[in-house]
């Protein structure tokens, strides 16, 4: 009788290793086989020692956390409807496909109203229904101007400034004495200190995080901008970038295809509010609030692209921002706008934010990105 | 299901309240032994400590600050009645610091002493880095371990920068370090390994898919009462009662730092030792530092009206 246990919760564990990692967990054969042994460990009798055991082994992260009672509720309540449910399924003896299936369907019904299915889990979580998906075809943009882009970016990257770590290592100039290697070089002279050896400290680069306004109001820019940020995304690793309007989309992963094609079709199928109204405020304080990891202290430069119109509150801007130049190193904003001639930044939004700015910087061209070499 | 994978070396060490039961038998035997220990733990949180000590993975806690992460370890290392190791992570942190250090003044005293006599330039090499000089800091002090495995906390790992935890992963998949000048030291006993973070930033994927995962959260009215009457057994029940509410009240504000169990505990203390028997206006006020942590967060809490906050609560 144990063994029959054993070998049907093998069965249905696997089912929900499948089952969550098709809906937003990350999953792989080391969770699976971990999910395994801790239901083993457990006993398998007890729901609620179950449901705490495979939550330990599956997830990682908070937002994996917050999803997982909902996937196992869903899961549960499929896997005790399909015995009773699917006569005609029983034929297939095989239980793990049709275990498999009909969690799947029954997600269809689960959440139908908020997303497609097929979409990825992690990165439409955040977006709801209410939300509009307005959706953009950026196939259609031409892809000429791609490889100055790149080569621009590849420019301003290797011109970063470094940033010095606090990591001390060894070094040749003068500093903190290095003992350990003054020792082993002074071996030969019988260990009297003669030649000394320093610990510097290390440079380290900076991350940059580009925060790219999708509102109607950028349509003309948005465009050429999400191509820089590709650009940037392709060749440095360190860059994040986050598409908003009314709300915030993580893109970095989409932007780092390989080609700028395959990018654009990943991002389209994103929830990013295209042409939507612009809450920049509200905005800053959902990436405080919950991509704050991303904004690590003292090496992140912010780069908001951003034309400054903003329907929200300015105060909210105003405090925000500021809490955002308290986390980071530099924040840039920069503005096609002020590419124009006669452009003053006298937008309420824009006027609210310029004192928590380090760089206000145009970019509405190629030559005007080229001068953020300075900034970075 | 009866598992023997760590019981090895419990017989003989039968832990003293728990009344012939071991405190790793089962999970609900855990929660018994850290309520014993006055840590108010559910099932969730002991199913992964459980998990951890039964299938020797490590776990990472993470949660807000002031939610018992570290506590946690300290626990563990009671209830299993071994030593604790703690590292502390910060920015900077390195291997002389984490793994190992020569003593540096020791060695070159050594190596003046050793100037007159006869050994050979090798065998001094051999000496002076010889295990009398090494300064064992704690992750080589969890390998080394002699008679049991001790708990290792790894406190605060989102704090250390990528290098190290790349560094950590290696130790945490073979319990082994290389000290050049020594060799292979690989562990005995396989300590038990607890990581916490405050979540400040990413963890790479590498060190979180080797670790079984709890998220601390803020405990709900009743659990914290629970364990407000744990930790100040002498409080009085409508007082207690009071200071629970209304940090709940307080936490549903949007502070940048919203109070922790730390803080509850903190309040009531302080409250205590004012001598007040129930929470009001005025005593919130001059409390209000336990609470609040800067001053935007005060003047939210102020604004909030703590009148409003504390009838809210009832």
């Amino acid at each position: 009788m144990d063994q029959q246990r054993a070998a049907y919760s093998t069965e249905s564990v696997v089912a929900f290793c499948r089952f969550a990692s098709a809906n937003g967990l990350s999953g792989g054969l080391h969770r699976s086989l971990a999910a395994l042994r801790a239901v083993k460990a457990v006993g398998s009798g007890d729901r609620e020692a179950l449901r705490f055991a495979l939550r330990a082994a599956l997830c990682c992260s908070k937002a994996e956390w917050d999803l997982f009672d909902g996937l196992f509720k869903a899961f549960e309540e499929t896997s005790q409807r399909t015995p009773e449910a699917g006569p005609g399924r029983q034929k297939k003896t095989a239980e793990g496909s049709s275990q498999r299936e009909a969690p799947r369907q029954h997600l269809l019904g689960y959440d139908a109203g908020d997303t497609k299915p097929e979409t990825e889990g992690k990165a439409v979580a955040g977006a709801s229904a209410r939300e509009r998906l307005a959706k953009v075809d950026f196939s259609l943009v031409p892809q000429n101007d791609l490889a100055r882009l790149e080569e621009l970016s590849l420019r301003l990257l290797r011109q970063m400034s470094l940033r010095l770590s606090r990591r001390l290592k060894s070094g040749y100039r003068p500093g903190p004495t290095d003992l350990r290697r003054t020792i082993r070089r002074n071996l030969a002279h019988g260990g009297e200190p003669i030649v000394l050896a320093w610990r510097n400290r290390r440079p380290r680069r900076n991350r940059l995080l580009i925060f790219l306004d999708v509102s109607g109001s950028m349509n003309a820019y948005s465009i050429f901008l999400l191509k820089f940020a590709y650009a940037l995304e392709k060749h440095f690793r360190q860059v994040d970038t986050f598409l908003f309007s009314t709300s915030v989309v993580d893109v970095s992963d989409a932007l780092r295809a390989r080609r700028l094609s395959g990018a654009l079709e990943k991002l389209s199928q994103l929830a990013a509010g295209w042409s939507a109204g612009t809450k920049i405020g509200a905005s800053l304080h959902e990436l405080n609030r919950v991509h704050s990891r991303k904004l690590r202290a003292g090496d992140t430069i912010f780069m908001i692209l951003s034309d400054g119109w903003d329907t929200g509150a300015p105060e909210m801007l105003a405090s925000e921002l500021r809490a955002i130049r308290h986390r980071v190193r530099r924040v840039i904003w920069l503005n096609p706008l002020l590419g124009l001639a006669d452009y003053e930044p006298v937008t309420r939004g824009m006027a609210a934010a310029l004192p928590h700015i380090d760089v206000f910087a145009p970019a509405h061209n190629l030559e005007s990105l080229l001068a953020l070499e300075r900034h970075l | 299901m009866e598992s023997s994978l760590h019981l090895k070396r419990d017989p003989d060490a039968a832990s003293p309240g728990s009344a012939g039961r071991q405190p790793l038998q089962d999970v609900d035997a855990l929660v018994q032994g850290f309520g014993q220990l006055n840590y108010v733990a559910d099932r969730a949180l002991a199913t992964a400590v459980f998990l951890a000590v039964q299938l020797r993975k490590p776990l990472l806690i993470e949660g807000h600050a002031g939610l018992g992460k570290t506590e946690v370890a300290k626990v563990l290392a009671s209830l299993l009645e071994t030593t604790l190791i703690r590292l502390q992570c910060y920015e900077g942190l390195d291997v002389n610091s984490a793994v190992y250090e020569w003593n540096y003044q020791k060695q070159l005293l050594a190596i003046k002493i050793e100037e007159k006599s006869d050994l050979t330039v090798e065998e001094k090499e051999r000496h002076i880095f010889s295990k009398e000089f090494l300064l064992e800091r704690p992750l080589l002090q969890s390998i080394l371990a002699e008679t049991a495995s001790p708990v290792l906390l790894i406190d605060e790992i989102d704090r250390a920068d990528e290098a190290f935890e790349a560094f950590l992963l290696e130790l945490l998949s073979d319990f082994q370090i290389t000290v050049p000048e020594m060799g292979t030291i690989k562990a005995r006993h396989i300590p038990y390994v607890i990581l916490t973070s405050n979540s400040t930033r990413e963890l790479s994927d590498a060190l979180k898919r080797r670790c079984f995962y709890h998220w601390i959260d803020y405990p709900s009215l009743e659990k914290e009462m629970k364990i407000v009457s744990t930790h100040l057994p002498s409080m009085e029940a409508d007082l207690r009662s009071d200071v629970v509410r209304f940090v709940h009240a307080v936490r549903q504000l949007d502070l940048a730092k919203p109070p922790g169990v730390a803080e509850t505990l903190d309040c009531g203390q302080a409250v205590m030792s004012l001598g007040k028997h129930r929470l009001d206006e005025e005593v919130v006020e001059v409390t209000l530092g336990c609470l609040a942590k800067s001053m935007e967060d005060g003047q939210k809490i102020k604004d909030a009206g703590i009148r409003e906050l504390l009838g809210n609560s009832e």
